[in-house]
């Protein structure tokens, strides 16, 4: 699994340790998450969830490159939710374990997986009654000393300064979207896809090492999802790594590299655009399975 | 008194109110189901059928044969009961639920309102005093109370009409079109409308059986004990659990969740006869204890469908 | 803050806020006229009053967990009468664990009860999804009123506690300011004599601790709602899943929110103990949770000017059916009647139902509950500003936000 893929990120640590050894030492960052100096992101192996009879999650193992954008396929029901649910903790697995940044995280609370590193958006968020946009954002940055209600009353200065700063980094990241204009209507006002950008700028205030996109161009029209697309490469190029799910075959055949396949709960294969749109086996899976 | 006869007093006592709080459980499971959300509304409605059942009574009289020791004249007004229940519950379908646009959660806080309505009402005409029906009082059967069972002829014919209207209900849920639809709109209601079911139809026929027993469950509350208008909402608490503990989303759980309940509030007298501190005053208390651990260890009850993870 | 001009604050605000503060002006400025106009005893006025800020603690109270945070939680009855009994078991001459303290203590053993029973109740239930929230905390709310009504031993029961002091009966001025205070006789229209003599001033130090309260409970509750702490809760109420994917631990901030809620309610059963004088398993009854759920609702989920508002109209309706059990009201009648029979040979009497105070009470209510959602389930006050820090804002920006009311209705949530 080591292709060189065109969207190299410029990480310097990485750069030297490619081919170092799984297992390599983590330190942490100020937050806690874990920096690992391996080029694996995440690491699926295993990974079983049954529902009654139905096994969602069969002995799926795959892993994500530091600085890819990874994409994943599969027909319906073929598993791919269940997936992010049990890589970001919303369901516990039945078996096999989850590594991010080589730390295992299989089965933690999502806030602790989050806090950790990871981000997931979700493919149909409820709606945000009564905020403005950038007060839907001001929720992404994590560990603000205001959120400690006891700070509100021992240290309103810091908590003032901190989201002073916080504005300031919402507003910048609205602009580099290019929706800053959107900044104080309501969140109801806008439409889907400027929705789904609020999201992402939403998430990246987060500061995750990796994003997992549930189906972002669900809905949206071309020009958006042009525009979405963009963000992604933009982002990846200064160093988050993506996995996304998507059914929009040109939308994701033309941003991912890697793309993994999916089919009735384990990876089929996994490689290329070009590898797997030229796969027989990707082609059967989607006409014997679900559609599209 | 010995425990093997406190036992069998206390359990056959339990009969009859698990009679009672099952013809209630069911009423509100269904409803859970099929109208979707918690009807908070529904000790209240019990109030409504006892009393509309008293009403009923009053103006049918006493005479003629009596069975059970009750007289003709009070199945009459219980069907009537019955009936002027099912009918409250549809006005208030249509006046008050059908119109709001708004969540499972939005509804529930409504059903408050409209709980708070029946009981005013009823305090209207009858004040807050409780009474009983105008039939006089029984002595406990006399054989049985050899072997300590103070139950009377009234008792018995309770628990057989529960019996029989839970059984009516088994034979419509299970043997009838309707009954089709309605387990079918239960499991999964987007399902049932593509296939063709009017969905409209199979709610309002929700609420008339749910009402309606409830209404019935009401009028032999009266008969087991008073008539006050705060009895359906003292035993709205004890029919949750017991739904909760039979499973949201099974008639079949809620009955046995019903019975389960009905007997853990009537036996807890004999916790103080073993040696366990818990008085009988705390009975309706450890229903709700046992309904939070259901909660906390198995949301989806005995028999309901598995809570998340889906 | 910027100076405040009249004007300009008149016209800031929408119509539903024009509206309530006239509705309020208007309602206060009669009862001030029938005081002093001397039909409407001081004393009882400041009485409702009394009862009103209590109505409205408690609903600050239940806005914290409901508005802020989405909880539905029914058990609002029994955390008053954990403060409420607090006080009275420090307190109280028949107290059978102490009596005889300072009511400091007492108020210090009501917090502390609510704080520890917030978190013994929230560990269960808090991570139930919302019916079976309400249903949770409902039930538990009944055990508590079910032991303290069966623990004779430890809270004598269905007797009650009684004797409780005033508050301050032990504080070197204000113990003797009732009695200090000359009465006043005040006669603005001849004959109608308005009195201030020793309960109205008894009544006058209960108002001042009350609002003492309130204002300590509103500056609190406003600070941490326009913060990031605020924030959060707000999202849990829209979208759980959606905070906790941002790194938030969900389970702890409702927790927060909980026992801050529940603190405040007990703040609000300590004054009811010195105001009533007298404390029993009556006031855990479930109708209070519903009287504070009504208040919220009207007011508003979320906003905390809108509790206050709800306080003070659910205190009307549960004081109102005291004095007028006709519908429509005779004063409303006779005027009615009035202008109807002004047409000759035209003898109308327009029919009126009597109804006793208590099922009017309830009707009252249910009708509030059921118009309140169906036309107007965001409430009359709905939260407006955005849940920003305030001084991280730009001073002109303080104002709405682009587009009109921000409303979060009362049915919608994280469901």
């Amino acid at each position: 699994m080591t292709e060189s893929t065109d969207e190299t990120v410029d990480q310097p640590t990485t750069a030297a340790e490619t081919g170092s050894k799984p297992e390599a030492q983590s330190e942490t960052d100020q937050r806690g998450a874990t920096l690992s100096k391996s080029n694996v992101v995440l690491r699926v192996d295993d990974l079983q969830k049954s529902f009654g009879a139905l096994a969602a999650t069969d002995h799926a193992t795959f892993e994500v490159e530091r600085g890819t954008i990874t994409g994943m396929i599969g027909p319906n029901g073929a598993g791919k939710s269940t997936l992010f649910n049990l890589i970001s903790g919303y369901y516990d697995p039945d078996g096999g374990t989850v590594s991010l940044n080589d730390g295992e995280i299989t089965g933690e609370e999502p806030y602790n997986i989050a806090e950790r590193g990871l981000i997931r958006t979700f493919q149909t968020p409820r709606k945000l009654e009564g905020m403005t946009v950038r007060e839907a954002m001001m929720i992404g940055p994590q560990n603000q000393p205001g959120e400690s209600f006891r700070k509100l009353f021992t240290s309103p200065g810091e908590v003032g300064d901190s989201e002073r700063q916080n504005l300031a980094d919402v507003e910048r990241i609205l602009e580099e979207f290019e929706i800053d204009h959107l900044a104080r209507q309501p969140a109801t006002d806008i439409s889907g896809g400027q929705m789904k950008l609020v999201e992402l700028a939403r998430a990246m205030l987060a500061e995750p090492d990796i994003l997992l996109l549930d189906e972002p161009v669900a809905g949206v029209n071309p020009t958006l999802a042009n525009k979405l697309a963009e963000q992604i490469r933009r982002l990846n190029d200064e160093g988050t790594t993506f996995l996304l799910i998507e059914h929009d075959m040109d939308f994701i055949m033309n941003l991912a590299d890697p793309i993994i396949v999916l089919n009735q709960g384990s990876v089929l294969t996994e490689g290329t655009p070009d590898e797997v749109r030229s796969d027989d086996r990707v082609a059967d899976a989607y006409l014997g399975g679900g559609s599209v | 008194m010995a425990v093997t006869e406190q036992f069998l007093e206390l359990a056959a006592n339990g009969l009859v109110y698990s009679s009672i709080i099952i013809l209630g459980s069911i009423g509100l499971s269904l409803i859970y189901s099929i109208a979707g959300f918690a009807n908070f509304a529904h000790g209240d409605t019990m109030t409504v059928g006892a009393y509309a059942t008293l009403i009923a009574f009053g103006a049918v009289g006493g005479a003629g044969f009596s069975i059970l020791g009750l007289p003709l004249g009070f199945f009459v007004a219980l069907v009537i009961g019955i009936v002027v229940t099912a009918a409250v519950a549809l006005v208030t379908e249509r006046l008050v639920y059908k119109p709001l646009d708004i969540g499972s959660i939005g509804l529930l806080i409504t059903s408050i309102g409209v709980a708070f309505i029946y009981r005013a009402l009823i305090q209207v005409q009858f004040s807050s005093d409780s009474r009983r029906f105008d039939i006089d009082r029984l002595r406990p059967i006399e054989p049985l109370v050899e072997y300590g069972i103070r139950i009377t002829k009234h008792d018995i014919a309770i628990v057989i009409s529960a019996v029989t209207l839970v059984v009516g209900l088994h034979v419509l849920l299970q043997h009838t079109d309707l009954g089709r639809k309605m387990r079918a709109t239960a499991d999964n209601p987007d399902l049932a409308r593509a296939s063709g079911i009017r969905i409209r139809r199979v709610e309002l026929w929700t609420w008339v059986l749910g009402a309606g027993l409830a209404g019935a469950g009401g009028a032999f509350l009266g008969l087991f004990n008073l008539l006050a208008p705060r009895m359906g909402f003292s035993e709205l608490l004890v029919i949750f659990a017991a739904v909760i503990l039979g499973g949201i989303g099974s008639v079949y759980g809620a009955m046995l969740g019903g019975l389960l309940i009905g007997m853990i509030v009537s036996m807890t007298p004999l916790l103080s006869t073993v040696g366990i501190p818990i008085g009988g005053e705390y009975a309706a208390a450890l229903a709700f204890i046992v309904m939070v651990l259901v909660l906390l260890v198995r949301p989806e009850g005995i028999a309901g469908e598995p809570v998340g993870g889906g | 803050m910027s100076q405040v001009n009249a004007r300009e604050y008149w016209t800031d605000m929408n119509r539903a806020e024009q509206g309530v503060a006239t509705f309020m002006a208007v309602t206060i400025g009669g009862l001030l006229v029938a005081m002093l106009a001397g039909g409407l005893d001081p004393t009882y006025f400041l009485f409702l009053f009394g009862l009103g800020g209590m109505f409205a603690l408690m609903s600050l109270g239940l806005n914290a967990q409901w508005g802020f945070t989405g909880l539905i939680n029914f058990s609002v009855a029994a955390f008053f009468g954990l403060g409420a009994y607090g006080a009275a078991l420090m307190t109280a001459t028949n107290s059978p664990v102490a009596g005889g303290f300072d009511p400091i203590f007492g108020l210090v053993l009501g917090l502390v009860l609510a704080a520890v029973f917030a978190v013994a109740i929230g560990i269960p239930t808090l991570r139930l999804r919302a019916d079976y929230l309400a249903i949770a905390t409902l039930g538990l709310a009944e055990v508590i009123r079910t032991v303290i009504l069966n623990e004779r031993d430890l809270t004598a029961g269905s007797q009650g506690l009684r004797g409780i002091p005033g508050f301050f009966e032990n504080w070197p001025v204000l113990s003797t300011f009732p009695e200090a205070m000359p009465g006043l006789r005040i006669e603005i229209i001849p004959g109608q004599p308005v009195v201030l003599e020793l309960s109205f001033w008894e009544q006058l130090l209960n108002v001042s601790l009350l609002l003492v309260f309130l204002g300590v409970s509103f500056f609190v509750l406003r600070r941490a709602h326009r913060s990031p702490w605020g924030r959060v809760l707000r999202t849990i109420r829209s979208d759980e899943d959606l905070a906790k994917t941002l790194g938030k631990n969900t389970y702890w901030y409702k927790m927060q929110a909980f026992v801050l809620g529940s603190l405040v309610m007990a703040l609000a059963g300590g004054f009811f103990a010195h105001l009533n004088l007298f404390v029993d398993p009556s006031n855990l009854d479930p109708i209070t949770t519903f009287y504070v759920w009504v208040a919220v609702m009207l007011g508003g989920a979320g906003s905390n000017r809108g509790a206050l508002f709800g306080g003070f109209v659910v205190v009307a309706i549960r004081e109102g059916p005291r004095f007028i059990n006709e519908l429509p009201p005779a004063p409303v009648r006779n005027v009615l009647e009035g202008i109807v029979n002004v047409i000759p040979s035209v003898t109308v009497e327009i029919p009126s139902i009597v109804l006793d105070a208590g099922p009017l009470r309830l009707l009252l209510i249910g009708l509030t509950i059921i118009l309140v959602m169906r036309y107007r389930p965001q409430g009359v006050l709905p939260p407006q500003r955005e849940l920003i820090w305030p001084d991280a804002i730009e001073e002109d920006e303080k104002a709405r936000p682009e587009m009109g009311v921000r409303e979060a209705k009362t049915g919608e949530i994280d469901d």
